[in-house]
Parts: C-alpha cells; structure tokens; sequence
C-alpha cells in the first residue's frame, strides 16, 4: 500500500469532519455527567431511535425528506425523557451503579425494539438535500458539504449550551445541582426538572448527531449504536467529563485518529488505535484534556 | 410557625429521632442543642426534606410540609445553612445568590423570565443581600476563593435570597473565633429584627445563651428538657446528659 501526503491530509480532513458526530455525542455523555455525575449509556441508542422515528413518521405520512431532521431530533428528545424516567428517576440517585446498569438496559431494549420492528434490516436514509451534494475543493483536498455542516452545527451548539450553563439562571441552577445537590434543593431548585431539561437537551443533540450520522453514510443501521456510543464515550472521556469545549475536540481528534489509521493500518485495525489513544490519555492525562479534578463532599 | 408532632426517624434500627415534638413560635430563635450524636442534625434534615420522617408531622405555619419534596418546602419559607460548608464552589459570589434568589409571588412572571431571564435586573436585590450580610466587595469573586468566615456569610446570605419566614442553622459557629462569633450573633439577631425565625443548632454555648429566647435539648434522638436559657443551665438532667452517664 502506498500513499502520499495528500491522501494522509485528506483522510484527516474526512476523519474530523466524520469526528463532529462523535463530538456530538461527546458532548451529551460530558452534559448529562456534568448534571449528575452519572453516565447514561443509553444515549447514544435514543439518537439512533430518534433518528429512526423521524424517517419512520415521514415515510409513513409521506412528508418531505427533509423534515426526518426536525422529527428525528426531537424523537431522541422525547426518548430521553423516558430514558431518564426509567434508570435514573426511579432508581435512588445514591446507587451510581444502577443507574448505569439501568441505562445499559435501556440501551439494549432501545436496540432490540430497533431490530423487531425493521426484522433487522438496515434502512437507507435520506441525505440533507444541497448539504450532501455540496463538495469544496481547495488545492488537491476535497471537503464534504454534509460533514462541514455538522461540524459548524456542533459549534454553535458548544456556544449555545456555553452561554446556557454559564450565563442563565438555568445554567447555574445545573451546575449547582451537581456541584451541591442538597444545598441546590434548598434553593428552591427543582431538581428532576433540571435534569429533565438537560436529557431533552442533550437528546435533541444526540438526535442530530444521529442522523446526520446515519445521512452521512446513506443508511440507517441498529449496528450504528455501539460504535456511536463508544466513540461518544470515549470522547468525552478523553476530553475530561464534564468539560463541554473537551468533548468536542476530543470528539474531532478521534474522528481523524480513526481515519488516519484507517489508511495506513486498514479496516480492521483502525479502532484498535482508538483504544489505544484512550489508554494513553487514562494513563498520562485521567482526567482528560481540559477535566477538572472532581471535589465533592 | 413550626410544628413539630412526634417526629421519628430510624437509621437501620438506630432511633436517631424518637418521638420528638416542639414547637417554634414566630419571630423567635429557639436554640436546639445536645451531645454530638443527640440527634440535632437529622432533626433539621428532617424539617427541610433531606430524607422523610417515618412518623409524625412537621408543619409550617398550618400546612403540612411532612411529605413535600425539599424544594417545595423552601416556597413554604424554610431555609437553612450547612455544618459543613455547601456552597456552589465554582460559581461566582453573586450567582450564588442568583440561584437561590426566589421570584417574588407578587410579580407573576413566567418560567421563561424566570430561568432564562436577565441577571442585570436582579443585580440590584442580589448586591442589597451581599451588603447585609457584609459581603459587599466580594460580588464578583469565585465562591470557592473566600475565606472560611466569608463562606460562612455567603451560606447565610443565599439562605436569606430564598425569601424564608423560618431559617435553620446548623451550627454556625463551628470553628469560629470569639470574635467572629460575637459577629455571628449580631447578624442572627439581624435576622430576627427583619421578622426572620430562627432555629439554631449549636454547640458553642456562648453564642446559645447570648441569642435564643429558648432551649430545646435532645439526648438520644428524645427531647429531655425545654425552657429559658437560665432554667436549661440549671438543668439536672441536662448536667447529666453533658457530663456524662445519662
């Protein structure tokens, strides 16, 4: 096998734009530990679901492709809710460990109830109209238009949840839901409704990031859920939980690992690498790149 | 104001509150102490909803708060500061203040402004509080960065932005110098001049004393003894309880 400098520019230049879904994903896993220090590793699967509703809807009332990318997000929103309701809500928020077996569960039933209703079968989805047919050169680079919109998209929505957790009353009253939640509640928080607000939140980010992933390959798969979720995962981990801006990075950085050794090592062994870029970050660096040592009484 | 009606709670077997009842009336600071472990602090836990009570009733000015979550119990005008110190560390001074600022029922503004409103228009209420409670320079400071007596200030400053008719405090003074306390018990008496109740849990007797209008000890999760300051001092029972071999 043999390749160029231009083919390593290149696959770096597809792997971080294909990384913004990652970094998506990311950034829900880092939003829901920040709120409440737990993992909800059904996440990932509620976006696929999501976007498996918004193409299931506008396939059944024949509505315009375009609006799966309306729908779809706020399924995953809607499905979040559920999610939180069921592992976390009911479960007392002092068992760390099952809320996160809770939410495994959630994960799995999410995916089997994917599987009985498509027997199994991947579905093709539709792509995001001019997003997808749009393709940027410059020199001998090539950027596709679909991957560029998710990655403007995950941007802003960094920006957007920055100036919501650190400049609104609702943000603050997130953040210190996790950092007292005793003295939170005796503010007069509300805090299921915090949390609540921050799975919708998250869900309707995870929805997009879900299918806009599954656009950007042209089907929809039940397959799709668990390398999502543990790229998201990883990426947040790497990133530092908790840390919105790390998320993000993390999430693009993976994507261009991914795809860097993609190209040199092949199909088969990219992900080992990605493993391996994790190991080295739990080792060096645990709390990940911009992580906060965690101090809690 | 607070009623108090057999009160029980068990910790796996262990009555850490047993049968307790008492009342506090409006406007006074009644002191609540006892020997470490007496039961003081899950008292309070159990008046603002940390956990529930496994019987009896605690009431607020006639409504039943027993079964309200915590939340719910501060719109019905309770709030308390910590032993151990619980402020939002990594928020600034003032956005301490902000969280726990209660809209007033008065002014019907919706959950919209509510949460995503602007802060410039409560800047003004939240720089009156800091001010009362002496911590008018430090607006802009990160909470975690004030010293230990500053944070004290601060808890009870952001348990005054809540708007309560009664305020819990769990011992206060714990760590403090003589000074600081003699600082401590102006402002607890400023609380009561502003029409606040006061329950006061605490060891450090020289503030006890010189504060409350009455005593209510506990030994064992049960109430031994209630009274004036002076009768509570000539306590037998609450001599023995102290000493020892009660």
């Amino acid at each position: 096998m043999s390749f160029g400098l231009i083919d390593i520019l290149q696959s770096l230049i597809d792997g971080i734009l294909f990384g913004s879904i990652y970094a998506l994903i990311g950034l829900g896993f880092t939003l829901i530990f920040g709120a409440m220090e737990k993992l909800n590793m059904a996440y990932a699967a509620s976006s696929i679901g999501g976007a498996y509703v918004g193409l299931g809807l506008a396939t059944l009332f024949s509505l315009p492709l375009f609006l799966v990318f309306l729908i779809g997000p706020i399924a995953a929103g809607l499905i979040s809710i559920l999610v939180y309701l069921v592992s976390f809500r009911l479960i007392p928020s002092t068992n760390h460990l099952g809320s996160l077996m809770a939410s495994i569960g959630a994960l799995f039933f999410i995916d089997e109830v994917i599987i009985h209703e498509t027997q199994g079968s991947p579905l093709t989805f539709p792509e995001l109209g001019i997003f997808a047919e749009a393709y940027f050169m410059l020199g001998d680079l090539g950027f596709r238009g679909d991957l560029i919109f998710i990655m403007i998209f995950g941007l802003i929505s960094m920006g957007v949840i920055i100036y919501l957790l650190y400049y609104t009353r609702l943000g603050l009253a997130t953040r210190a839901v996790s950092q007292q939640n005793v003295a939170a509640r005796l503010c007069g928080i509300p805090i299921h409704t915090i949390n609540i607000s921050t799975f919708v939140l998250a869900g309707i980010l995870g929805g997009f990031a879900g299918c806009m992933a599954a656009a950007s390959v042209g089907v929809i798969s039940p397959l799709l859920t668990i390398p999502i979720t543990i790229k998201g995962l990883i990426a947040a981990v790497i990133g530092g939980l908790g840390s919105i801006r790390g998320a993000i990075i993390a999430g693009l950085m993976i994507g261009g690992v991914e795809n860097f050794f993609l190209l040199v090592r092949g199909v088969n062994e990219r992900d080992i690498y990605v493993f391996l870029l994790l190991f080295v970050f739990l080792v060096l660096r645990p709390n990940g790149l911009f992580g906060n040592e965690i101090n809690r009484d | 104001m607070l009623k108090i009606k057999n009160i029980g709670k068990n910790f796996g077997g262990v009555k850490a509150v047993d049968d307790l009842s008492f009342n506090v009336d409006k406007g006074e600071i009644v002191g609540l102490i006892g020997p470490n472990g007496s039961g003081k602090s899950t008292t309070i836990n159990l008046i603002c909803g940390v956990f529930p009570v496994d019987f009896g009733n605690i009431s607020v000015n006639e409504q039943n708060i027993s079964s309200l979550p915590t939340h719910e119990r501060v719109a019905s005008g309770i709030s308390r500061t910590f032993q151990n110190i619980r402020l939002f560390k990594d928020l600034s001074v003032w956005q301490n203040i902000w969280v726990a600022l209660q809209q007033d029922s008065d002014q019907s503004s919706g959950w919209m402004r509510e949460w995503f409103g602007n802060s410039k228009l409560q800047k003004e209420k939240i720089k009156e509080i800091l001010v009362f409670s002496g911590l008018g320079d430090r607006f802009d400071d990160l909470a975690g960065n004030l010293s230990f007596g500053e944070q004290r200030r601060l808890e009870l400053a952001r348990a005054i932005a809540s708007k309560p008719k009664l305020i819990l405090l769990d011992e206060p003074a714990a760590g403090m110098n003589s000074d600081e306390v003699a600082d401590l018990r102006q402002r607890i008496l400023d609380l009561k001049k502003l029409g606040l109740t006061v329950l006061l849990v605490e060891h450090v007797m020289e503030l006890v004393m010189n504060v409350v209008d009455r005593i209510v000890v506990l030994n064992f999760g049960k109430k031994i003894a209630e009274g004036s300051p002076e009768n509570i001092q000539n306590n037998k029972d609450v001599q023995k309880a102290y000493l020892g071999g009660a």
